[in-house]
């Protein structure tokens, strides 16, 4: 079963077309990145796939479960890093954590071993104490993203997960989420090449809502005759939208 | 119930985590009714003016402690719709009525505490003034307070629900200053009369004084306590269900 599907997902916001008739399929255990300029429709086709938006076309499916008609069974199953660090900020790190963690249902003791397991997978102990507020842009994208997986989700939206980060908070972010490959679905949107290239099994080039590629780097290489992704996305994007 | 419980923990965390919240809730109260106690203590007894007596002042700095509950409600309401922690919460499990119930509890209990903590210092006033006030009375008031502090945390989710992060905590402001008006705080609405007891009549806070203000006394009247209870009562229902059917349409229109 693909932990994402999705036929002819459209998203209008009145006459603008943001997500326009798309059309995917992610296997389990991807790292799957939809990469796209400002504005593409990466973020509104997460927020469909995470039941916060409903489409205005087509359908889309997670872990087999309808995101309109099952959301509860949808909601279940995953866990979203917004591209704002949603973290409560008066609450400390390990507060955070244990909040989400009785939020998705897990008993005390569950709760307080998935903590543990967090805190040390993320390298967050020096830190568990301090109020989500005192933090730097790094360590609150680590703890939304700990956050995000407090549930055990079958499948991980990260928006924009490095967005804003200095070069070393990305690098040690990127180590972060390649842990996650092939244990949980990841669906990360992104602008930047280089991260897109560096970390995704398979890259979707959104462009006005569509999606104008997909493929592996190679293949998105092979497709456009151009080294490198930066190089690729130049010609797809000139080359206009055409399904791959 | 576990969810509403740890959002509930959650939301009293980040509210007692503002010291404002206790300058406002606790130290703002406390002092108000230090210094109604002295103007008291100044007017002499043959003006007969008896609202700043501590045991009418105590029901009347109660009510007005739970205006500023009402504005830490409605500040924190707002300012998770404001940025994406209350998105983040959408996408999990969670159901309107569990946001509705974590978001009133805490405030609710925190309502609960300030009138227990603005009883114990009347009380404490009482005795250096040498007043006889009754200790059953203040504790009856406690529960006569519960619907004032459901009707003002409500108007609060109600207000952050529908107003943002910087207008909500302007309409309290206003709403702060009517209630204490017109709730016959810091003034005598029925010795007055005429027009402004009309308009405190069609409106609940001059019932929420009312009500606590009778228990402290043990004035247990239709007309002096349960008339203004079950007024209060109504308004505490009905805004409690509009906060609750507007967080959930506003929910629903955000995740449209």
């Amino acid at each position: 079963m693909n932990a994402i599907e999705t036929r002819g997902l459209t998203k209008r916001f009145g006459k603008k077309t943001a997500v326009d008739h798309i059309d995917l399929t992610v296997g389990e255990g991807e790292l799957f990145a939809l990469l796209g300029v400002n504005g593409a429709g990466k973020t509104t086709t997460i927020r469909m796939l995470s039941c916060l938006s409903a489409p205005t076309e087509g359908e889309c499916a997670v872990c087999g479960f309808d995101c309109s008609r099952e959301q509860a069974q949808v909601k279940a199953r995953i866990g979203l890093s917004p591209q704002d660090t949603a973290v409560a900020e008066n609450l400390t790190v390990r507060e955070n954590l244990s909040f989400m963690a009785q939020v998705y249902g897990l008993a005390p003791t569950d709760a307080k071993a998935r903590v543990e397991e967090l805190l040390l997978r993320f390298g967050l102990n020096e830190v568990e104490n301090d109020r989500a507020k005192t933090l730097s842009g790094g360590w609150k994208r680590k703890l939304s993203i700990a956050m995000a997986l407090i549930g055990s989700p079958s499948v991980l939206f990260l928006d924009e997960p490095t967005l804003g980060l200095d070069v070393l908070a990305r690098r040690e972010l990127w180590r972060v989420i390649e842990s996650l490959r092939g244990k949980v679905t990841v669906v990360l949107t992104t602008h930047y090449m280089e991260e897109a290239e560096h970390l995704a099994d398979r890259i979707a080039v959104m462009i006005g809502g569509r999606i104008a590629a997909l493929g592996t780097l190679e293949e998105l290489e092979t497709r456009t005759g151009k080294k490198g992704l930066e190089e690729a996305f130049i010609a797809i994007a000139e080359g206009g939208t055409e399904h791959a | 119930m576990r969810k509403i419980k740890a959002f509930a923990v959650r939301n009293a965390k980040e509210i007692l985590r503002d010291p404002l919240s206790y300058i406002f809730c606790m130290g703002f109260p406390l002092v108000m009714l230090v210094i109604m106690t002295l103007v008291d203590r100044s007017i002499p007894p043959e003006a007969g003016m008896t609202i700043f007596r501590i045991d009418r002042l105590s029901g009347g700095v109660m009510v007005f402690g739970l205006t500023f509950v009402m504005l830490f409600t409605a500040m924190t309401v707002a300012k998770d719709r404001s940025g994406a922690f209350l998105m983040r919460m959408y996408a999990s499990p969670m159901t309107a009525g569990d946001f509705t119930a974590g978001y009133l509890l805490p405030v609710l209990a925190i309502a609960l505490v300030q009138a227990a903590l603005i009883g114990a210092a009347s009380l404490l006033i009482a005795l250096i003034t040498g007043f006889d006030l009754s200790v059953g009375g203040l504790l009856l008031a406690i529960p006569a307070l519960l619907p004032s502090a459901v009707f003002f945390c409500a108007l609060g989710l109600l207000l952050g629900t529908l107003f943002n992060e910087k207008s909500a905590p302007g309409l309290c402001s206003i709403i702060i200053s009517l209630g204490s008006f017109l709730g016959s705080v810091w003034f005598d609405a029925e010795a007055t009369g005429g027009v402004l007891l009309s308009i405190s009549q069609w409106l609940p806070f001059h019932y929420c004084t009312k009500a606590v203000r009778a228990a402290i006394v043990l004035d247990l009247t239709a007309d002096a306590f349960w008339l203004p209870l079950a007024v209060t009562v109504g308004w505490a229902a009905i805004v409690a269900v509009c906060a609750a059917l507007v967080f959930r349409w506003r929910m629903r229109a955000e995740l449209a």
